[in-house]
């Protein structure tokens, strides 16, 4: 049994807070733990702002779909735009940062959302890019179904 | 809406404390990075950030506070961090950027090291 919201935002990135605030309250409706939301709150953040910054370059307003899945087992945050093809995963790790070196920070975002999931998923599907995050985690979804 | 980020500020003695809490993400790192860049451009030249109340950070976050160490050497300011917390830590070294900053346990000795 599993719970599902779909949410969707505009390609700015204080609009990830209504991504961020609904996995909160998701989170507490549903009693998933408290560390695995924030772990998918920052993979969140990381993921949708590479798509604000990176999908589209005609400077309009476009649509991003986000939906949120809670399984007895896990969370699942299912991210979509029509932007340009992008596999996040193919964005090379970082280089170890050098005591008094300044590592240049792009990477790292998409480094520490390897380490905070389960499993990140990517697929190009009917001209959308479809990322996935999934973390695993008990939760009460299956006691405490929302409609 | 609430920016889930606060951003308190206070001074003991010589030293200028910024205090944080919330979470610091990319709707609100911009924000962070502003704050850090007049008070080091004011002519604060010891600053103490601290993470204690700081329930999570993003990349976005780490940027802020990389351009701010940047802005501060290039200020002859010391620019440290202190009171890296649980989630907070876990995240500074899942980035990998522990070493990158100076980072004290606690704002007493942050405060001490600096004044």
């Amino acid at each position: 049994m599993s719970s599902s919201v779909d949410i969707v935002i505009h390609n700015e990135l204080s609009e990830i807070a209504l991504v961020r605030d609904a996995l909160d309250q998701l989170g507490s409706e549903l009693e998933v733990p408290a560390q695995a939301i924030v772990q998918l709150q920052v993979a969140l953040d990381e993921i949708v702002s590479n798509v604000i910054k990176y999908s589209w370059v005609d400077g309009g307003k476009h649509d991003i779909l986000v939906r949120i899945t809670v399984e007895d087992d896990g969370v699942a945050l299912d991210i979509f735009d029509d932007g340009e093809p992008f596999d996040p995963r193919g964005v090379p790790e970082p280089l170890p940062s050098l005591a008094g070196m300044r590592p240049e920070p792009g990477g790292v975002g998409i480094h520490m959302v390897r380490k905070l999931v389960d499993d990140f998923a990517y697929r190009r599907i009917d001209a959308r890019n479809h990322t996935t995050l999934t973390k695993k985690c008990a939760t009460g979804a299956l006691t405490r179904r929302i409609d | 809406m609430n920016s889930a980020l606060n951003i308190g500020q206070s001074h003991d003695g010589g030293v200028c404390i910024v205090t944080l809490s919330g979470r610091i993400d990319s709707t609100n790192a911009n924000d962070l990075m502003s704050q850090l860049t007049k008070l080091i451009l004011a002519g604060e030249k010891s600053i103490v950030v601290d993470l204690g109340a700081v329930l999570y950070l993003t990349s976005a976050a780490f940027r802020a506070l990389l351009v701010a160490t940047d802005e501060a050497e290039r200020n002859a300011a010391k620019f440290v961090l202190c009171s890296l917390g649980g989630h907070v830590r876990e995240l500074f070294e899942m980035g990998g950027l522990l070493e990158v900053f100076t980072v004290h346990p606690s704002r007493a000795e942050a405060v001490a090291r600096l004044g």
